[in-house]
């Protein structure tokens, strides 16, 4: 329809990560039962672990809480971020909104990538909630240096992130076949505590590198910059590997499900 | 088009801003590769294939179709079930990819130049819900603005301007999932129209509205393309909708395109009457009398007489009615018979299908 007085400018990646993110905040804040109720489930299975463990395992649990803990705040964010990508492909299929993402002059890929970055904000939110909670019901303390912590978390579950564009392009292909991928969220409890092995090789698996620093931060206190440089450019090597190779799955998944005419579908 | 798959996202060009560049003047009317020449049409599809499976359970969707369509025209695609509609709409959008053919949007080749193509494209695909319910209708139209590649501040006049004439100005500020199913789908158009699309992919825009919302919503689509040129290509079964609508329909059968006309042209010459005839003086006699004046497209032959049905012009219809007359044929009962678009539909697809 072109415009009689006004003259549309054009809308830039700027734009589109702003539109993106506000929506998921305008969602957050209008409807918070859902993260609510995210974060009181994730809050249960903590008292559980919490409370069952120091019944069976008494004061051996109590020695290794602040590892727990940090294991379990970095497991809330990969879930939230992976989960959140996969769900979020089935939901735009279902309310016809998919296409019109395909359609974009940005490009689908993109889109979704932002709104992974978009859902990856605001399940920090939530799982800092969370963490808070956590250090209170338990009575711990941790080194919480918040650059440090954004910093290694982030590109800890960047990592997941790539994970969760494939499972979704593949969400897109095969469709129904959420149940099956989310099984993939108990593997993010081997990756996290990968590092306890102490298996070289684990380090080139998403999460694991980054739990092994977040770690080292938050229990140990060691700040950003204190870090070796090897030890930071695999942690940023190894995000932007996995998310490069999620991403290249999910545009091929999605071109792929475009040739088979099935993109749309559910 | 090769089998070669770009899709809507292999454009080369290196940011969506770049792109729209090109889509913004056009729709500011300044000249940009010819685009914006009037006969240019605002589609052309030339030779589109699409075929899904393999072997024996391969199913041909779209078999060779061709059309195009000009500029602030509404144009139907009418067909049956599985005719191939929605699949040659989405073969157009780039949401299938066609296995051979040529698409080109205001004379963009959709496959050399995906993004700028479809920056002046959007769809209403499959109904009414294309937008976020949980948000308020503006807050819709500023999302998928964006979306379409147009930074919605520049466009907020234009989007109150779009509210006011959808009469949906008064739910701006309200969440989608409180309005009616009628509004609901005001808003659907709203959001597809909000980034500026010049076309328009319209999928049973009308499914699921009481009479009287599907009233209103075909009078906004005419209305629209008349007063802002917006181009229209609408699937529908509601033939209501297609013959108040639209300038033309394009009838789809098996993947393939069975007649392309405009309404009247389908349904058949003005000066065409089809009568029902019944009386108990129709016998075999009078029938061969009638037959030397009229074609007689239906005999049923009755307990006492016949019902005929009888296709003719306005002269045969009334040396029809002189040969009753000098006959003294008592009729006990006269049905004029207006064909409409779902007979016609009836009869392409059953010759095509036969």
């Amino acid at each position: 329809m072109a415009p009689a007085d006004d003259d549309p400018l054009p809308a830039g990646y700027r734009h589109l990560a702003w539109a993106v993110l506000y929506r998921e905040y305008l969602v957050f804040v209008r409807y918070p039962a859902n993260a609510v109720g995210g974060m009181v489930v994730a809050l249960f299975f903590f008292g559980v672990l919490f409370y069952g463990g120091r019944m069976v395992a008494g004061r051996a649990l109590t020695d290794s809480i602040e590892g727990l803990l940090v294991g379990y705040f970095l497991w809330t964010l990969s879930v939230g971020a992976y989960s959140a990508i996969a769900n979020d492909i089935g939901s735009e299929v279902q309310w016809g909104t998919l296409e019109r993402h395909v359609t974009s002059p940005f490009g689908f890929a993109p889109v979704v990538l932002l709104k992974g970055v978009a859902k990856l904000v605001r399940t920090f939110l939530t799982s800092g909630v969370v963490l808070a909670v956590m250090l209170v019901v338990s009575g711990t303390t941790l080194q919480l240096d918040v650059l440090t912590v954004v910093v290694v978390a982030g590109f800890s579950v960047t990592s997941v992130l790539g994970v969760g564009l494939a499972a979704g392009g593949i969400a897109v292909l095969y469709k129904r076949i959420g149940n099956w991928l989310n099984l993939l969220q108990f593997g993010f409890v081997l990756l996290i505590s990968a590092p306890a092995f102490d298996l070289g090789w684990t380090r080139l698996l998403p999460l694991a590198h980054g739990s092994a620093l977040l770690q080292r931060a938050m229990v140990d206190g060691v700040r950003l910059w204190e870090f070796g440089a090897v030890d930071l450019v695999l942690l940023v090597a190894v995000a932007g590997a996995y998310l490069g190779a999620g991403y290249a799955v999910f545009r091929y998944t999605t071109r792929r499900a475009r040739r088979l005419g099935v993109l749309g579908d559910y | 088009m090769t089998t070669r798959d770009p899709g809507p996202e292999a454009d080369g060009r290196s940011s969506a801003a770049t792109r729209r560049e090109r889509h913004v003047s056009v729709a500011g009317g300044r000249s940009d590769e010819g685009t914006d020449k009037d006969d240019v049409p605002a589609v052309a599809v030339d030779d589109l294939h699409k075929r899904f499976g393999t072997g024996a359970d391969a199913v041909t969707a779209v078999d060779g179709v061709s059309f195009e369509v000009e500029r602030g025209s509404v144009v139907g695609l009418l067909g049956p079930n599985g005719a191939g509609k929605t699949t040659l709409i989405k073969s157009i959008l780039g949401t299938v990819v066609p296995d051979r053919g040529s698409v080109r949007i205001m004379g963009i080749d959709a496959r050399d130049a995906p993004r700028a193509a479809y920056a002046r494209v959007d769809a209403m695909l499959e109904g009414a819900r294309n937008d976020y319910w949980r948000l308020t209708v503006r807050e819709n139209l500023r999302y998928f603005a964006t979306i379409s590649g147009v930074d919605p501040a520049s466009v907020a006049d234009r989007h109150e301007r779009l509210l006011e004439r959808l009469d949906i100005a008064d739910k701006a500020d309200e969440p989608v999932r409180n309005l009616s199913r009628g509004m609901k789908s005001k808003v659907s158009l709203a959001s597809v129209l909000a980034g500026g699309a010049e076309v328009v992919f319209l999928d049973e825009p009308t499914l699921g509205l009481d009479v009287e919302s599907a009233r209103t919503f075909r009078a906004e689509i005419r209305r629209l393309a008349a007063e802002t040129g917006l181009t229209v290509i609408l699937s529908s079964h509601d033939m209501d909708v297609v013959e108040t609508v639209c300038d033309r329909v394009i009838v789809v059968s098996a993947g393939r395109i069975v007649a392309d006309d405009t309404v009247d042209g389908l349904l058949g010459p003005g000066d065409t009457h089809t009568v029902r005839l019944t009386s108990p003086a129709f016998d075999r006699r009078l029938l061969a009398t009638l037959r030397d004046r009229v074609e007689i497209t239906a005999v049923d032959r009755l307990d006492r007489g016949a019902r005929i049905e009888v296709t003719t012009d306005t002269e045969g219809l009334y040396a029809l009615m002189a040969t009753l007359g000098d006959h003294d044929v008592p009729l006990s009962r006269m049905r004029t018979v207006e064909r409409d678009l779902s007979d016609v539909l009836v009869d392409l697809t059953a010759a095509e299908a036969a």
